[in-house]
C-alpha cells in the first residue's frame, strides 16, 4: 500500500464509498483504471458527472428523470386519479415491467424504521398529502416491502389517508422486500433463538 | 441421520481434522481440556449454527487465527454436504455447494440435540432459557416458525425504539403493534400446540428416570391470558412509562411444575438434574416423531453425574437413538466412562486438538 501514489489511494477510498464495493475490490477497479486505456477513464468520469447533473427527482411522484416532470406523470392518457405508492424509485420499473398499470406513481423514499430513526417526517407521505389535496384522486394502491417495515408502513398510510376520503387499496402480495437479505443479517436476526440479548432489559422475568 | 464426514480448520484448539464416522455409538474419552466439548460444539454449530456455550463466532476461531471453517458430510433420507466459514468480514454456510440464503431453509438440515450441564439452567434459569427452548425445537421442526419469529423480534426492536421517543408517534406505533400481533399471534399457537404434547413426552421421561411417585407437569405460560392487541392496548399508559413492550411472547413461559409446586423453587438439586434430562429427553423424542428420525445425540459429560437409577432410565434412549440408524456421541473423561454402555461403540482418544482411534 505504501508504494501506491497518493492519487490511486484516494481513487481507492472514493470508489470504496460506493454500496457492494469492498476495499480488495476497489483497489482492483482502482488499479484497473489508472493502468488502462485513458478512455475508459475519460469516459466513466464523464458518464458518471452527466448522469449526475441530469438526473433529478420528479417534482411530482419522485421517480428518477431527466424531465420535469417525469415522462409518467407527463402522460396525459395516463390515469391521474389512481396513484401507486411505492418505496424506491426503482419499484416503479418493477411495476410498469407487469404492464399493466395504468395510472400514476409515488415514490416514498423509504419506509417506517424506528430502528434507523427513520420515522413519517423523513418519508414524502405531506408531499403525498398534497397531492391528494390538489389532484383529484380518488384511489391509492400501497406497494410496499411485504417485511416488518413495510407492512407497518402501509398499515400507518391506510390510515393516515383514510382522514382524507381516498380509498386506499394493497397490493395482493406487495413487492419483494429491496434487497434479499443476506446471510449475515440473517444471522444478526438468529438473535430471535439466542437468550443473551434479551429484546429489552424488561423481557426476563 | 448421521454425520459420516467431519472437517475442521482451526476450529476452537483443532488446527485441523478430518475424520470419518459410522453410525452408532462413539466414545471421546480424553484428560480435561484435550477438545472433546468442542468436537461436539462443531456438530452443534452446524446444526444450529449457534455454540451451545453462547461461544461468539470469533472465540471459535482457534487462538491466533483469523477465521474457522466446519464442514461435514451428513448422510440420511438424503446426503448432505455442509460448509460454514466464518471470518471478521465473511461468513459463508453453503448446503451442498449452494449459498444458503435464508436461515429457514437450513435449519433442520442436520438435527442434534445436546446434553450438557448447562442444561440444568433450563430449570433454574431464568424464562428465557425455556423460551428458547421452545424456539429451538419448534425451528427445527416447522418451517414456518423462524421467520416468524424473526419478524416478530423485529417488530417488537422497531416498537421499543418508537417507545423510547420522547413524544411517541401513535400511528406509526400502531403500524408496529399490528405487526407484532399478527406474528405474536402466531408464535404463541405454535407454541401452545407444542406444550401439551411435549408435556406429555416429559412427564413419562421423568417418571421413567426418576422412578418416584411425584408427577411433572408442563404448562405454557403466555403473557397474556386473553387478546395480545387488547393486552397491548389497555398497557399503553404502563409502556409509556416503561418505554418498552410489556406483552407478547417474548415474554411467555414454559413453567414446570413438580407436584403442582414451581419446580425452579422447590425442586432439589437431584430433581432439578433429572428434569432437566427429561426435558432432552423429551426433545429428542419430540423431534424424532415429528421428522421420522432420531437426532444426533451429543452428550457432554452428564453420565459421570447419573446415579444409576437415573442413568438406567437414560439408557434406552441411548439404544433407539442407535438401533434406527442414529448417531450419539459422548464425551468423558477415561474414570467415569459409563461401563453400562453396550460393547459396539468407537472409542476415539481426544488429545491436544486431535483424535485417534482406540483398540
Ligand atoms: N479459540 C480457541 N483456540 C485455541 N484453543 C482453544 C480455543 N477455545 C478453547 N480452546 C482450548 O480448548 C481446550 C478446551 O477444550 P474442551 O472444552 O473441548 O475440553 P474438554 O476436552 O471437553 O475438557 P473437559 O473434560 O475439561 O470438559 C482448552 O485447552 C482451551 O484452552
Ligand atoms: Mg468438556
Ligand atoms: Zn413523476
Amino acid at each position: 500500500m505504501r508504494s501506491l501514489p497518493p492519487a490511486v489511494a484516494e481513487l481507492i477510498a472514493a470508489l470504496s464509498q460506493l454500496p457492494g464495493i469492498g476495499p480488495r475490490t476497489a483497489e482492483r477497479l482502482a488499479l484497473f483504471l489508472v493502468q488502462g486505456p485513458k478512455e475508459t477513464a475519460e469516459d466513466l468520469a464523464r458518464a458518471l458527472v452527466s448522469a449526475r447533473e441530469r438526473v433529478v427527482h420528479c417534482n411530482i411522484c419522485g421517480a428518477l428523470t431527466e424531465t420535469q416532470p417525469c415522462a409518467i406523470c407527463g402522460d396525459p392518457s395516463r390515469d391521474i386519479s389512481v396513484v401507486c405508492v411505492v418505496e424506491r424509485p426503482v419499484d416503479i420499473l418493477l411495476i410498469e415491467k407487469a404492464g399493466t398499470y395504468r395510472g400514476r406513481f409515488h415514490v416514498l423514499g423509504g419506509k417506517l424504521s424506528p430502528i434507523d430513526g427513520i420515522g413519517p417526517e423523513d418519508l414524502r407521505i405531506a408531499e403525498l398529502e398534497s397531492r391528494i389535496d390538489q389532484e383529484p384522486i380518488r384511489e391509492i394502491i400501497l406497494a410496499l416491502p411485504t417485511d416488518v417495515e413495510g407492512d407497518a408502513t402501509s398499515h400507518y398510510l391506510a390510515k393516515r389517508l383514510s382522514q382524507k376520503g381516498v380509498k386506499t387499496t394493497r397490493l395482493a402480495r406487495g413487492l419483494p422486500a429491496g434487497s434479499a437479505l443476506e446471510f449475515a443479517d440473517e444471522l444478526t436476526l438468529a438473535r430471535a433463538l439466542e437468550d443473551r440479548h434479551p429484546l429489552d432489559s424488561g423481557s426476563q422475568p | 441421520m448421521y454425520v459420516a464426514h467431519l472437517r475442521l480448520r482451526d476450529f476452537r484448539n483443532y488446527p485441523r481434522l478430518d475424520v470419518d464416522f459410522s453410525p452408532g455409538f462413539h466414545l471421546l474419552l480424553g484428560d480435561n481440556a484435550q477438545g472433546k466439548t468442542n468436537l461436539l460444539e462443531a456438530i452443534y454449530l452446524l446444526a444450529t449454527l449457534r455454540s451451545f456455550r453462547g461461544a461468539s463466532s470469533e472465540q471459535l476461531v482457534r487462538h491466533g487465527q483469523r477465521w474457522y471453517f466446519v464442514g461435514c458430510n451428513l448422510v440420511g433420507p438424503a446426503r448432505h454436504d455442509i460448509k460454514l466459514f466464518w471470518s471478521a468480514t465473511q461468513r459463508k454456510l453453503t448446503l451442498d455447494g449452494q449459498d444458503v440464503r435464508r436461515l429457514a431453509d437450513y435449519l433442520g438440515t442436520l438435527r442434534a440435540v445436546v446434553f450438557c450441564s448447562e442444561d440444568l439452567q433450563l430449570v433454574k434459569g431464568p424464562a428465557s432459557r425455556r423460551r428458547r427452548f421452545m424456539d429451538l425445537l419448534l425451528s427445527q421442526t416447522q418451517p414456518t416458525y423462524l421467520p416468524t419469529l424473526q419478524r416478530y423480534m423485529r417488530a417488537v426492536r422497531a416498537r421499543n425504539a418508537l417507545l423510547k421517543h420522547a413524544i411517541v408517534d401513535e400511528a406509526a406505533l400502531d403500524g408496529f403493534t399490528n405487526e407484532v400481533v399478527r406474528a405474536g399471534n402466531e408464535i404463541m399457537k405454535q407454541r401452545r400446540n407444542l406444550a401439551p404434547k411435549l408435556g406429555e413426552m416429559l412427564r413419562l421421561a421423568y417418571r421413567n428416570m426418576s422412578g418416584a411417585p411425584e408427577e411433572l407437569r408442563t404448562i405454557y405460560k403466555p403473557s397474556v391470558d386473553g387478546d395480545l392487541a387488547v393486552a397491548l392496548a389497555q398497557s399503553r399508559q404502563r409502556e409509556r412509562v416503561q418505554r418498552i413492550t410489556l406483552f407478547g411472547p417474548h415474554r411467555d413461559d414454559l413453567v414446570l411444575l413438580l407436584d403442582d409446586k414451581p419446580a425452579s423453587v422447590y425442586a432439589s438439586e437431584g430433581q432439578k438434574r433429572t428434569i432437566a434430562l427429561a426435558m432432552k429427553m423429551a426433545q429428542t423424542e419430540y423431534v424424532t416423531a415429528l421428522t421420522g428420525s432420531p437426532p444426533i445425540l451429543l452428550i457432554d459429560d452428564v453420565m459421570g453425574e447419573l446415579d444409576n437409577k437415573r442413568r438406567a432410565g437414560f439408557l434406552p434412549l441411548l439404544e433407539l437413538a442407535r438401533k434406527s440408524g442414529g448417531q450419539v456421541f459422548l464425551t468423558c473423561t477415561a474414570e467415569n466412562w459409563p461401563h453400562d454402555l453396550a460393547l459396539d461403540l468407537t472409542r476415539w482418544r481426544v488429545q491436544n486438538g486431535r483424535l485417534s482411534k482406540v483398540g
